[in-house]
């Protein structure tokens, strides 16, 4: 190999290597820093005050925290409610866990709306638009989680889900329910430093803690990430949704539909084309228009 | 912190390409059962 | 009849034929009718409530269970009974199929009556139909989504389907010109009807791949797109033999008397073809059991639920079309295609509604007012079919 040539190919090799870095797109990170809220059972002592702030922050049904008695039974987020703590009893004694939209980084009911009204915004909280939303429905079909809601006794329906307080985060707030907790149970941060603080703790207090973060893996990884001292399963999470993110359940089929269109009519044509050659028959005599022509032709 | 477990997520593919062939059988059978031996349908055209 | 009514002349003759074509003919006190018109009408009523007081004063839809029968039936198993035209427009104006001819258009207009009508079903369960243009003016495409897909299909295809009939519309008026110009845009609007066809069959499928954790494992599956698709045909061709066969005796005296003669001829080619699909589509079920490993979930209810349907309304009625096209029995490929029917009512409904949260305590069971809202969609779809046969000449291609 001669000088020059070596030097081209070094050039080439090395242009390639950093081109490189950038051919796997979709497997390189997202430049904008996600966002998330920790949420560590360990430390939540029920005293429902997210639940409050919540309903204040949105104008919304404030619950009775003293008197209403919402621990006897495990309740379920609602269209009046975004968030609710419940009660369970476990081996390691009473458990406290919030409940609320787990903003997934891949929110399914993102990806299923079809004109944009849930929409996933730069840093990761999933938000819903009025003026967008047909009331389809489907969102709630494809959520994991069960957490939009949809307002069934009115005429001009929303869909109610937490939207981690996105205009609090967007003036530089945290979210209301954050603000809220007294025991720091529920901490405010990017999703790096959430996994970090999560981590620190498992390793620090080995036997305090089950070794599984809640949110890290499940769906493709969640908003909200969850630490807990005894099986998720045993405080009401569901824990057969799988590793993956949801929509990738619809990526090969939604891949297959720009191929198909351009593919199906060429082939349709073809065979077309095909069947009309194949005829030994003389060609009057098996026409494909209506028979009107037919006639007219034989006049 | 997760531990990991092996799956064998091809387990079954042995079985799958017994009920091809299967398949092929009776298939073939149905093609031969339905063609158009004693009494073609549509002979008039 | 005042066919020969010169109606291009003007306008005026065109709106006084049109008026006369509206007025309603024939006797009013059919047991059709008798049945029907109270059913519209408690259905409009029902409407009216439920757009005033919201979708769950009449419906026994839930936050768990946000899809009932106005989608999983009117929808979802409505398009696939409609799939029939874009089936036999493929084997007529593809591949050149003569023998299918006379039942194109009473099958494309049914199948464009269907879409109508079932995409008006989806306006009816929309919390806000105000806003459902906004998925086609481009201020929010989600491209992303699967129903996105689905609406612009829906649309499309209607209008592929109307340009498919719209000759026999020509006809109806009398537009020789009109009707040769777009008698010429046929083929095309077949292959792009069949196209569309294939992606919202299949697509009516993907809306539940996201779904998994809900529906119980025997129905899903990430080849429901492909499932959906294929027994779509069958769908489609045992819905030919069954309406057509109503038509040929309810519409008796408009089809000519060499299509009563042909179409048992027709009846058993399309026995053959939904025989074989079916066959088809019993192993693909069968290689999702085997690849799923799923004999451990058949042992109870829900195993036998699924058994019913795969085994019971397709093994079956496959097995007694390919027998009945043999032996050459009507009343076996007409019992077959009811059954295939069922089938097929079943597996949608499974899918997305019956085994749609099966784990759940309480389970969604349709209020009658939804009932009634369903069999609104039907009968009015039928009084628009029946206005149109007795208008157009939709059974006579021959003339």
């Amino acid at each position: 190999m001669d000088r020059r040539g070596f030097l081209k190919t070094s050039v080439l090799v090395g242009g390639t290597a950093i081109a490189g870095k950038k051919l796997n797109a979709q497997e390189n990170q997202n430049s904008a820093e996600f966002v998330g809220i920790l949420v560590d059972t360990t430390r939540c002592i029920g005293c429902r005050a997210c639940e409050v702030a919540c309903a204040e922050e949105h104008d919304m049904f404030v619950p009775d925290v003293v008197n209403d008695g919402a621990f006897e039974q495990v309740r379920k987020t609602s269209e009046k409610q975004w968030t609710v703590v419940n009660k369970f009893e476990t081996e390691k004694g009473d458990v406290f866990v919030k409940k609320q939209c787990m903003h997934c980084y891949q929110a399914a009911c993102a990806i299923a709306c079809p004109t944009e009204a849930m929409k996933q915004t730069d840093h990761g909280p999933v938000i819903w638009r009025g003026n967008k939303c047909i009331g389809c429905r489907f969102c709630m079909v494809s959520c994991p989680f069960e957490m939009p809601k949809f307002e069934y006794d009115e005429w001009n329906p929303k869909l109610q889900k937490c939207t981690m307080c996105f205009e609090r985060l967007e003036e530089g707030q945290k979210p209301a329910c954050v603000s809220a907790c007294p025991t720091d149970a529920l901490m405010f941060g990017t999703r790096v430093k959430n996994l970090e603080i999560a981590r620190h703790r498992i390793y620090s207090y080995p036997d305090q803690y089950v070794h599984h973060i809640y949110g890290e893996h499940e769906v493709g990884g969640t908003g909200y990430i969850y630490l807990s001292a005894v099986p998720f399963d045993q405080i009401g999470f569901r824990t057969d949704l799988g590793k993956k993110a949801y929509p990738e359940y619809t990526k090969e089929f939604l891949y297959a539909v720009p191929m198909i269109l351009f593919g199906v009519p060429a082939f349709l044509l073809g065979l077309n084309a095909l069947a009309d050659a194949s005829r030994s028959v003389p060609e009057s005599e098996f026409t494909l228009e209506f028979d009107v022509d037919k006639e007219e032709k034989k006049r | 912190m997760d531990s990991f477990t092996y799956v064998n997520i091809f387990e079954t593919k042995g079985l799958e390409y017994l009920l091809l062939l299967c398949f092929w059988v009776l298939f073939l059978y149905l093609i031969r059962y339905l063609s158009p031996t004693d009494n073609k349908p549509g002979k008039r055209q | 009849m005042n066919r020969d009514v010169a109606i291009t002349d003007s306008f005026g003759n065109l709106s006084r034929f049109l008026i006369q074509e509206l007025k309603p003919r024939g006797p009013w006190l059919t047991p059709f009718n008798v049945i029907s018109i109270p059913v519209i009408l408690t259905g409009l009523g029902i409407l009216v409530y439920r757009f005033i007081h919201g979708l769950g004063s009449v419906t026994n839809l839930t936050q768990e269970t946000p899809w009932g029968l106005w989608m999983g039936f009117d929808v979802i198993t409505g398009v696939a009974l409609a799939g029939g035209a874009y089936v036999i427009t493929f084997v007529v104006y593809v591949m050149g199929v003569d023998k299918y001819h006379g039942i194109v258009r009473a099958t494309v207009l049914n199948g464009l009556l269907a879409y109508t009508f079932y995409g008006g079903a989806l306006l009816i369960d929309l919390g806000r139909p105000w806003n459902a243009p906004n998925p086609y003016i481009g201020n929010s495409f989600g491209f992303s989504s699967v129903l996105f897909l689905i609406c612009w299909h829906f649309l499309l295809y209607m209008v592929a389907e109307f340009v498919e009939f719209s000759p026999v519309i020509a006809e109806w008026l009398h537009l020789e010109k009109a009707k040769r110009v777009l008698k010429k845009l046929t083929i095309a609007t077949v292959v792009l009807g069949i196209t569309l066809s294939i992606l919202h069959q299949s697509g009516l499928g993907a809306l539940f791949l996201m779904a998994k954790p809900k529906i119980h494992p025997l129905w899903w599956s990430e080849f429901i797109p492909i499932l959906f698709f294929v027994s779509s045909i069958y769908a489609g061709l045992a819905m030919i033999i069954v309406e057509g066969t109503i038509s040929h005796r309810v519409f008796e005296k408009l089809i000519p008397a060499e299509h009563h003669h042909h179409f048992d001829d027709i009846v058993f080619g399309l026995a053959k073809g939904a025989a074989i699909t079916m066959i088809v589509y019993y192993f693909f079920k069968a290689l999702l059991f085997i690849h799923d490993k799923q004999w451990d979930l058949i042992v109870d209810g829900w195993g036998l639920w699924f058994l019913v349907e795969v085994i019971g309304f397709v093994l079956v009625p496959a097995l007694m079309f390919a027998f009945g096209f043999k032996h050459r029995s009507l009343n076996i490929v007409k019992i077959a295609a009811v059954m295939a029917l069922i089938g097929i009512i079943l597996n949608r409904l499974n899918v997305s509604v019956i085994a749609f949260n099966w784990y759940a305590d309480v389970h969604y069971f349709p209020s009658w007012q939804e009932y009634v809202v369903t069999f609104m969609v039907i009968f009015a779809e039928l009084w628009v079919f029946r206005w149109f046969v007795t208008r157009m000449p939709v059974f006579s291609s021959e003339h």
